[in-house]
């Protein structure tokens, strides 16, 4: 499926709709069944799907709308981790998760999902997963002599499941690791890391970086300069950043820096609920073409829609892709 | 009939059966309807603050949009009520309770309205904005009408903790290389500027000692909603002055003239300015939700002996009211003195009558701004079914408005009388009550921890150790991963 130039795409998560919310939280205190939820969530990630259409984007996802949040969808999952499920009485909170033993390698189960993003789009379909890195910094670790250690037998595992997905079809895949800019000095191992995690796997990786959207708001501040030189040994084709919001001053990075990398530019902030005008996202993609070749620029959001409400991320995704229309026909007039 | 006895004030235990007595026997001379008798519940309560806006016994009507329902309420309270003529004042209220009973003549100031849009907080307003001219006709300063006659404000000790924490906060960020160049500190309601230069003298003092040269990247706002009050701050702190700016904030939604510092502020403190806030009320009976809805009054009798005094027709005297709460007292008659006079006199003689309107639907009532049913459906779901409770909706507005500021590794640091546990208000009653010229209201604490859990943000209170007695806490955020 070929893409234009600037082709635009979302981060992961599309906008979390209360009722939804609701409803997870009725689940968790269950009062709904399990396969109510499941059609629940079949009927909501329809519609996401449809939004991200309607919209225009050109790499969509599932809105992410089965997860409570970016970890559980994966602490559920994973082998060898014991979660207590008590610990957790509103759908959005971490389940109290530990490790006590070395991690088995087996599936988690995550291709019916895909496939169902699969049977209802014709679009090119892109599925994330939470890195390694952010998920040692979740789960309690009572076994294993370091993070690295645990986060190494993840990424092991998760490396078998993106090859499943890949089996399946899967032909983009994000990483989100939102945690290294918490703990930069983990970041020469967080790399390492992420290259056992995509060793094998045939798909484009995007390693997906921004300074947290947990609650809507950043759980952590600074800057991507240090994320370099470090960050140019992952293989890994695209990065993914959020530059909207914190504006875009350190995108002279990869100017300093000669990096293979594609960037998924930030260029819709998502803890705003301001609606960016198409003139005001073409600004920001042409500030970035400063700095990056429009033929390595993805034009996104700086991070997942989660916390907007449906009609202000269904609005900010229009902006998004008219936006980029503007640039791209500018560059085509060239 | 049910009475519930909402108080467990020491040496009170006799009063209360002297009123469940006359009670009894009222009931059984006749002097309640049947059919008002078996929906009729009587709330027996300790009114903590001395003045404030309640009769000694208060009836309370129900309604449903503008159906009136046959729930009754009857709310005595036990400090205010005198053992002479309590039977006589027993009887007056149940007759009003009766069909067709009539309510004792009064000058209405409003029509029923939620208590946050009430006429009681313009006279707040005034208030602050003429406090010199209300002190200097009290002989006294606004500190001293304070229970403790005292502020725990500007507490020597607190603040030196607070200037501490602050300094391990950031010698931790810059170890991790986390410190940001700029650091933003916030202090909103900076009142006489003294807090806000304590701190700032033993911010400086701890840097210059630990040689850390934080003090030099400080940028310290100091808000207030009041441009005399951020004049007199500037003189207060005016060897800080270089690091300093001054801005007209809504202690409301300070988001509004500070969102360029959005995400950016370190600390920020609060100092006895939520309890000043408009708020509302709900209750919960028998499981149901109601809003408190008030409409402020005087007595006719106290209305004609104000007229009387200030030479004011009885007709003229709303628009007199008006008057004084638009254009300020000064503008009432030939002299200040009395203008002040009468708006003291008028002011000791407000009272508030209440009613209670069911709650049909969270989603469309007059929540705050910010506050989502969620945060009041996860705040009652575990109450008791009966029970009163504050939505401290300024405090609410202003704690959601301040959040959005905090730097992601910054915290919110705000003194004041809190209710920690919404239990908590089964026991006490918790305001309104007048405080000299101006308002008072615990903060519902419990919401607010609610609000926080919901937005990203633990709330926990400490008790305030520096005062022995003190009934302050402070309530401060942590980040909610």
């Amino acid at each position: 499926m070929s893409l234009p130039i600037l082709p635009t795409g979302v981060v992961g998560s599309y906008s979390m709709p209360g009722w939804l919310e609701r409803l997870k939280t009725e689940y968790l205190l269950r009062r709904i069944s399990r396969q109510e939820l499941d059609e629940i969530h079949d009927a909501a990630v329809k519609a996401a799907i449809k939004d991200q259409e309607v919209a225009g984007v050109d790499v969509i996802t599932d809105g992410e709308l089965r997860r409570d949040n970016l970890v559980d969808y994966f602490v559920e999952r994973l082998p060898g981790v014991q979660i207590d499920r008590a610990s957790k009485k509103f759908y959005y909170d971490f389940y109290e998760s530990t490790v006590r033993g070395k991690m088995p390698v087996a599936s988690l189960g995550l291709v019916p999902d895909f496939k169902f993003l699969m049977a209802n789009t014709e679009r090119a379909a892109k599925f994330c997963v939470t890195g390694p890195h952010s998920l040692v910094k979740r789960i309690r670790n009572e076994y294993y002599k370091s993070e690295e250690e645990f986060a190494l037998d993840l990424a092991k595992t998760l490396n078998l499941e993106l090859k499943e997905l890949v089996r399946a079809g899967l032909r983009h895949i994000q990483i989100d690791e939102p945690y290294y800019s918490g703990f930069p000095e983990d970041l020469p191992w967080g790399v390492k890391i992420i290259n056992t995690l995509v060793d094998g796997v045939d798909a484009k990786i995007t390693l997906h970086i921004c300074y947290g959207n947990r609650y809507g708001k950043p759980t952590w501040a600074g800057n991507y300069r240090y994320l370099f030189p470090a960050i140019l040994d992952a293989h890994v084709h695209q990065l993914s950043l959020e530059f909207a919001r914190r504006g875009g001053e350190d995108l002279d990075m990869f100017k300093e820096f000669s990096s293979r990398f594609e960037v998924g530019v930030g260029v819709i902030d998502v803890k705003d609920h301001t609606v960016e005008s198409p003139d005001l996202v073409a600004e920001r993609i042409r500030n970035a073409a400063a700095f990056v070749k429009p033929d390595r620029l993805v034009i996104m959001p700086d991070c997942g829609c989660l916390h907007l409400p449906q009609p202000v991320a269904f609005a900010k995704l229009q902006a998004m892709v008219q936006g980029a229309k503007i640039v791209r026909k500018e560059i085509e007039g060239r | 009939m049910i009475v519930h006895i909402n108080h467990v004030q020491p040496g009170r235990a006799e009063f209360t059966s002297s009123v469940v007595s006359a009670l009894l026997s009222l009931l059984e001379q006749g002097h309640v309807d049947p059919e008002v008798l078996s929906y009729l519940n009587v709330h027996i309560d300790w009114v903590q603050y001395k003045t404030n806006f309640r009769e000694p016994i208060l009836l309370r009507r129900v309604y449903r949009d503008e159906t009136l329902l046959p729930l009754t309420e009857i709310a005595v309270d036990l400090r205010q009520i005198q053992p002479e003529n309590l039977r006589e004042s027993l009887a007056t209220v149940l007759r009003c309770a009766n069909p067709n009973g009539v309510m004792p003549a009064r000058v209405y100031l409003e029509s029923y309205t939620p208590m946050r849009a009430s006429i009681i907080w313009a006279f707040n307003q005034v208030f602050w904005q003429h406090l010199l001219i209300w002190e200097h006709a009290s002989g006294k300063g606004y500190e001293k009408a304070l229970p403790s006659g005292q502020s725990d404000g500007h507490n020597p000790e607190a603040i030196a903790d607070s200037v501490h924490e602050f300094w391990e906060r950031l010698r931790d960020l810059e170890s991790r290389k986390l410190l940001p160049p700029e650091i933003y500190v916030l202090e909103i309601g900076v009142g006489t500027g003294e807090r806000a230069n304590r701190w700032l003298d033993g911010f400086l003092a701890l840097d210059q000692e630990k040689e850390t040269q934080f003090y030099p990247k400080l940028r310290f706002l100091a808000c207030d909603y009041s441009e005399v009050t951020l004049h007199r701050v500037m003189e207060s702190i005016h060897r800080h002055k270089h690091l300093a700016t001054f801005v007209e904030v809504n202690a409301m939604d300070p988001f509004r003239s500070l969102q360029h510092l959005r995400y950016k502020v370190l600390l920020i403190t609060l100092s006895n300015v939520y309890d000043n806030l408009p708020t509302d009320e709900l209750v919960l009976r028998d499981g149901r939700l109601f809003a408190v809805e008030v409409r402020a009054y005087i007595s006719t009798p106290e209305v004609a002996r104000i007229c009387e005094k200030y030479q004011v027709s009885a007709g003229e005297f709303k628009a007199t009211v008006d008057q004084l709460l638009t254009a300020g007292p000064e503008t009432l008659f030939s002299t200040l003195e009395q203008g002040v006079g009468f708006w003291r006199d008028v002011w000791a003689g407000v009272r508030l009558e209440e009613r209670l309107v069911a709650v049909e639907n969270l989603s469309e009532a007059h929540l705050p701004v910010g506050v989502k049913p969620s945060h009041i459906e996860g705040l009652i779901s575990n109450a008791p079914s009966n029970i009163r409770f504050h939505v401290s909706s300024g405090a609410a507005e202003s704690f959601i408005s301040t959040i959005q500021l905090l730097h992601p590794r910054g915290y919110l640091q705000v003194q004041d009388i809190f209710v920690e546990k919404l239990t908590d208000y089964l026991h006490s009653f918790r305001g309104p009550g007048k405080l000299d010229g101006s308002l008072v209201n615990w903060v519902n604490g419990a919401l607010l921890a609610e609000v926080g859990k919901q937005t990203g943000y633990d709330v926990h209170f400490a008790p305030f150790r520096y005062r022995k007695g003190s009934r302050t806490s402070i309530l401060y955020t942590t980040q909610r991963e």
